[in-house]
Parts: structure tokens; sequence; C-alpha cells
């Protein structure tokens, strides 16, 4: 056998191996996953379809340099939902422009085969070369459940290895076990007919022959799990505790934010000062200081906030919590005909509408999909949270109420609950007119709980970074140049009585849509940033800090925008933003994703129809009010 | 048609009827097929709920309210009224 699988004997390099991860949902794969490749990961969508397709790659200690993917977790190959259909095809080598596998690492739960196991028993009638890793044998030892591997092996006919993905080198194992296995000779599955064929009772039996073979563990044990849901899951203390880790969420947002943002804000104005300072005055200057650094850093500056937001949904899904929820709102989220499997879009909806559109994948009912499609985009996601930060800022006083409650945060809770609160009427709605009435069943899994893990908590962060941080140097930089473009040409006419941004193409198209906009009391710059805004949210920020350094004549940038809005817009415009920003559908990507996942246009129109209709009435009502109660 | 069944079980009751903190067998998962084709008694099948396994309800909602969390092997699942229904199952 060649020293070296990956060169053969005339030097000429053979393809990659390529492995994959397959296991039940909440088997600790992905950890594992996060484990086998660090960082390295290539995070996608499958063809086609909006299933996150996640692939990277690992040098195993012979030197085989390996690439993997992580497939979607499933219960069952018979495929119920469209995660477990793509799990199916891929490893099936059904799923066109996927490669065929050379391997497949089954991961299972030690401390739950009777569960698990199940699928293996499913995968192996495929005939595909495959190795068992069985994952999280530390906690299962910590229960006292002991597991005969070298049986298991036997009873199976597999190799199986024992894996820890959550600490370090917990995975080596699983690579020698996949340098026994070179090298890979492409075998081809057999049809799926072999799993479909098989009534699960059988394979459950055979579960449970080898069960009593290889483990001492008995079955049903109570557990700390069992414990804490006592209280998690009560039917008055849990919904307090998850309003409670809400408002939480919420506070830190705000507050633990600061430091870094200032960092952030002082930063970009040293770098603004330095290149006011080198360069000659002139058109290169203002694009680089108007343009660029004060329309893109007024975005980036939020990134600390993202960033917090995202920590407590990855902890909260991390330890097991999210499904508790989930529980929890399943009644209140019945009382308008949605499930609580919609709580999980509805809350990454949080963090972005589109993700959340996504995962309205795992709901089996295709009207419920479509309704939680179409309300969540009124969740508030992260990229309204720049022009709530701003605003909420500028206008809210920071002060203490009722001892212990920060003003502004409690503004931001009362902007999410309004997004809610709309989202649940909108549903109530939809689902009459709909006039559906059927059973939907809930069947989802509350697992087990366990400490969230730093290094999976890390890799999730920094995909996020990397994800914002390429919005911003993509989409959010070009929409900047280009805003910067219209708001310097024309320049203004001899004798100018306004800043010169008043009288170049931005400037006119603001003035037309401030007819429109006024009665809502947005001004002609708010309408400026409202329409680069439409490709994202975030973008109205930068945008409003391109428009007023534009506008401010001889200001340098280090005037930051918040101190600006201030003093240019009154406290009924402010309010009637955040109450536009609500509602109005300012995401294109939001809605080219509503027209893939729903395959036609209709809804994506309706949506936006809908929406801004909402956030227009909305307005309204605000600046209204807000003028009666300032001026009475 | 029940999938299978003990040949004698006085105590058969469906799931959804359990008492919080009781345990039980199952006995057997009726058929239902979904308006949207979904094979629901399958599922219920592939996720633990197969003839033969022991299972016990950790939590009720709101009196008369769904949903509900059961136990079944080493997992636990939530199931509203109407799935836990088409489950049946031996009281210990």
């Amino acid at each position: 056998m060649a020293e070296d699988d990956n060169i053969g004997a005339e030097g000429q390099v053979q393809p990659m191996p390529r492995i994959a991860l397959l296991g039940n949902p909440n088997c600790g794969k992905t950890a594992l996953f996060n484990r086998l490749t660090g960082a390295r990961q290539k995070v996608a969508n499958y063809a086609g379809v909006t299933i996150e397709r996640k692939e990277g790659g690992f040098t195993s200690p012979a030197g085989r340099h390996f690439r993997v993917l992580d497939l979607p977790g499933a219960y069952s190959l018979s495929a119920t939902t469209p995660d477990e259909a793509i799990t199916r095809d891929v490893v099936a080598g059904l799923r066109a422009g996927e490669a065929a596998l050379d391997a497949i690492v089954c991961v299972v739960d030690a401390t739950n085969l009777r569960l698990n196991l199940r699928l293996v028993l499913e995968i192996k009638r495929l005939g595909l070369p495959m190795v068992l890793a069985l994952n999280m044998v530390d906690v299962a030892s910590k229960r006292g459940i002991v597991i005969d591997t070298d049986r298991l092996a036997k009873e199976l006919g597999i190799s199986v290895v024992e894996t820890v993905a959550v600490a370090g080198g917990g995975e080596k194992s699983l690579l020698h076990a996949l340098d026994r296995m070179a090298p890979f000779r492409k075998v081809v599955a057999q049809p799926l007919s072999a799993i479909d064929a098989v009534p699960v009772e059988e394979t459950q039996q055979e579960v449970r022959r080898i069960l009593a073979a290889v483990s001492n563990d008995s079955g049903d044990t109570g557990n700390l799990s069992e414990r804490i849901d006592r209280v998690v899951l009560h039917p008055l203390l849990g919904p307090v505790i998850l309003a409670l880790l809400m408002f939480l969420v919420f506070q830190a947002v705000f507050s633990w934010a600061n430091a870094p943002m200032d960092m952030i804000m002082a930063g970009v104005e040293g770098l603004g000062s330095l290149v006011a300072a080198v360069m000659p005055d002139g058109m290169l200057r203002s694009l680089l200081i108007q343009g660029i650094l004060g329309g893109v850093g007024a975005v980036l500056v939020f990134l600390p906030q993202i960033l917090i937001l995202f920590f407590f949904i990855l902890v909260l899904e991390d330890c097991g919590y999210l499904p508790r929820a989930a529980f929890l709102l399943d009644r209140m989220m019945g009382g308008v005909g949605l499930s609580g499997r919609a709580f999980i879009p509805l809350l990454s909806s949080f963090a972005c509408a589109i993700p959340g559109i996504m995962a309205a994948r795992t709901i089996q009912n295709s009207r419920d999909r479509l309704v939680t499609i179409m309300i969540a985009p009124l969740m508030t996601c992260s990229a309204r949270l720049p022009v709530y930060a701003l605003i909420i800022a500028a206008f809210i006083p920071e002060q203490q109420v009722a001892g212990f409650f920060n003003l502004q945060g409690l503004v931001l809770f009362v902007l999410y609950f309004a997004g809610i609160f709309a989202a649940m009427a909108v549903a109530y709605v939809m689902k009459r007119s709909m006039g559906a009435n059927s059973h939907q069943p809930l069947m989802l899994e509350l697992p087990t709980y366990h400490w969230p893990h730093l290094r999976n908590l890390a890799i999730g962060l920094w995909e996020r970074v990397k994800i914002f941080l390429s919005r911003v140097g993509t989409i959010i930089l070009t929409l900047m140049v280009l805003l910067w473009f219209l708001s310097s040409f024309p320049g203004a006419p001899e004798g100018a009585t306004q800043p010169p941004i008043y009288y170049s193409l931005a400037g006119m198209l603001g003035r037309a849509l401030a007819v429109i906009f006024a009665p809502i009391g947005f001004g002609w710059e708010i309408c400026i940033a409202l329409v680069p805004g439409m490709a994202a949210r975030e973008v109205a920020v930068g945008a409003l800090g391109t428009v007023y350094a534009l506008s401010q004549t001889g200001v340098e940038l280090e005037s930051s925008l918040q101190p600006i809005i201030a003093h240019s817009w009154s406290l009924a415009t402010a309010l009637s933003l955040l109450a536009w920003y609500v509602f109005a559908p300012q995401c294109l990507s939001t809605l080219s994703v509503v027209k893939r996942e729903t395959n036609s246009w209709r809804y994506p129109l309706l949506m936006a129809a809908y929406m801004f209709a909402l956030a227009y009435a909305a307005s309204f009502v605000t600046y209204r009010s807000a003028l009666y109660f300032a001026g009475g | 048609m029940i999938l299978s069944s003990t040949p004698v079980a006085p105590a058969l009751m469906t799931l959804d009827a359990l008492a919080e903190g009781r345990s039980g067998t199952v006995a057997g998962v009726a058929p239902m097929v979904l308006a949207d084709g979904v094979d629901l008694a399958r599922r219920l099948m592939e996720l633990g709920f197969i003839p033969g396994e022991r299972i016990r309800m950790l939590k009720r909602g709101m009196p008369g309210g769904d949903p509900l969390a059961i136990k079944v092997g080493n997992s636990t699942f939530a199931l509203r009224r109407f799935e836990a229904a088409l489950i049946s199952i031996q009281a210990v």
C-alpha cells in the first residue's frame, strides 16, 4: 500500500476522499464537525434549496487530506422533512451536484443509543463504507452507562470509535479509524427502498437485542434535565423565566456594547482625521471621509450589539433551552393558529429574517409554514438594531425607571414587542382567511441540557462576524460610494442657500419622496437614506451618516451622527421613524428569499404591500399622536 | 388497525390521558396519514414511540392544554394531545 494515498504511483494527486457526518439531531454532530475542521468551513446552501450546507477539510495523522460534509440531522432516512430529504439524497448519491461519498461517519449520542442506533441500522442497509462515532462517551460514563465498544463493533459489523466532540483531542480516535479505512474504493449505495421496506418495529427489535448485549443502559432514568424541566416548563414559572431571559438579552445588548462601540467609533474617527491630515482637500478626500468612512463606519459600530444578540441566541440554542421556549409558547402560538415549532424560525428572525425563513422548512404543514414565512420579517432583525440604537441613543434619555430598568433598554423592548404583537395579529388574520383548522403535529425533541461549549460558541460568532463584515465590505460599501456620488453631483449652483446635497441627484429624489412622507414627519434627508435602506436596513444609518456629513458645511466627521440628528429631528419624527422600521419591508434579500422559498412572486409582493401599509399607518399614528401630546 | 397489541390488555389507554408523573409501555400506534401526505404513525415510531418502549408523562400543559412533554426511552419529546391520542399505552 502506498505511504500516502493522496499521491498515486506516478505522483499524481488522487481526488481527496469525501466523507459525511450523519446523525440524529442533538447528537453533537456539529460540535464534532467543528472539532475536525476548526474555523475552516465553507457555509453555503445546497443547490436550488435554502438548506445550509457546511463543508470543511482536515488532515489525518497519516497526512491524508479529507473533505467532510456536515449533513442536516435526521431521525430517519424515510425523510419527513426537507432537511431529512437532503440527507437521504446525498447519502444515497441521488442529489445532483453532490459527488458520491467515500465513507459515512455515523455520529451517535452514547447516552441515547436506543434512539440513535435505529438510524445507524437504516444506513447500514445502504452498504456504504461507514464508521460509528460513539460521541459524548464522557457524559455517558458520568451517568454510569457502560458500553462495550468492541462488542458493539462486532454486532454492527463496522468499526466503532469513542469521541468527545467538546474536548480537545476528542476526535483523534475517529481520525485513526479513517486512516485505517483508506484507501477508499467507490461503492454504489443500495437503493433507498432497502430502508423503507423494513418496518420501524423490526429495526427497534434489533436495537433492543444489540443494547442488551453491549450496554447496561436500562432506558428511562430520571436525570438532571428532568429536574430542570420541572421548573423551566412549569405552567407559571416557565413563562416568567422566558420573559426574564428575553428581557436580560435586550438589556445586555444596550449596556454591554458601549465600550467596544466607543472604541470602534474612536478608531473610525481617528482614521478620518488621519486621512484629513495627509490628503489635500478635494473630491477623493470627500469620498474617503464622508462617503466611505462616514457611511461604513456608521454601520460597523453596531457589530458589538449584533454579536451580543447572537451570543445569547447561540448560548440558548447550544444549552438546549430553545425547544423549551417553543414548548412554552406552543399554546400561545396555537391561539393564533401557529405551531410552537414556528418559534425557532421566528426567534432566528430576531437575528436575521433570512435564516428564519429558511428554518421554517422544519414546519411540515405548508399553510403553517407559509404564515410563519410571512410574519418572520416582523421579528426585529439585527439589521434594525443600528437604526433603533442610533435613534434611541439620540432621543431617549439614559435614565433608570423603577429603580433598575434602563429606559433605553425598555424602549428597545417595546419595539421588539410591537413587532411580535403585529406578527401574531397578522398570523391570526392570515390563518382565518385561509380557513384552515386542521390539527398540526408538534413532535419536537427536548434535548438533554448541557453547558454551552465555548469553542462552538466562538466558531458560531466568528461566522456572524464574517457575514457582517463581508456585507459591510460589499453591499454596504458599494451603496455608500454610489450614494456619495448621487449626493455630490451635480454641485450646488451659485448663491445656494442650502447645503450642496440639497441640489444633488439624491437631494432631488429625497425632496420628491418627502412629499409622500411629509405626513409621517420624514424630511428629505431621511427620505434619501430610505432609498439605499431598501437594500438592507442598516444601510439607512450609513446613508444618514453620508447625507448629514455632506449637508454640514465644513464639518469634519468627528461630529458623529447622533448629536446631529438629535438637534435636527423632532421627537415626533424620531418616534415615527422607529415605528416605520418596526414594520417596513426594507430588505430586498428577505423578499428574494421569500420568492425562492415559496416559488412564486405572489407572496413576496403581498409581504411588501402589507408591511409598507402597516409601516405607513403606524408611523402616521405615532407621528400625529406625538405631535398632539407634544403640542398639548 | 393497531400495529401491535398485547393479547390481554385491560389497562389500555391513550397516551394523552396519562397523568403527569405516571409511566407506561407503548402498546401500539394508530395509523394516521395527514392531509399533506406525512405518515404520522411511522414518524411517531421513528421518534421512538414503538410498541414495547417505556414512556413517562413528564409535564402536561395547563389543565386541558397542549403540549405534553413525554419521555420515551432516553429522549424527551413534546407532542400535542392530538398526536398523543394516536399512541395507545398500558399504564403501570
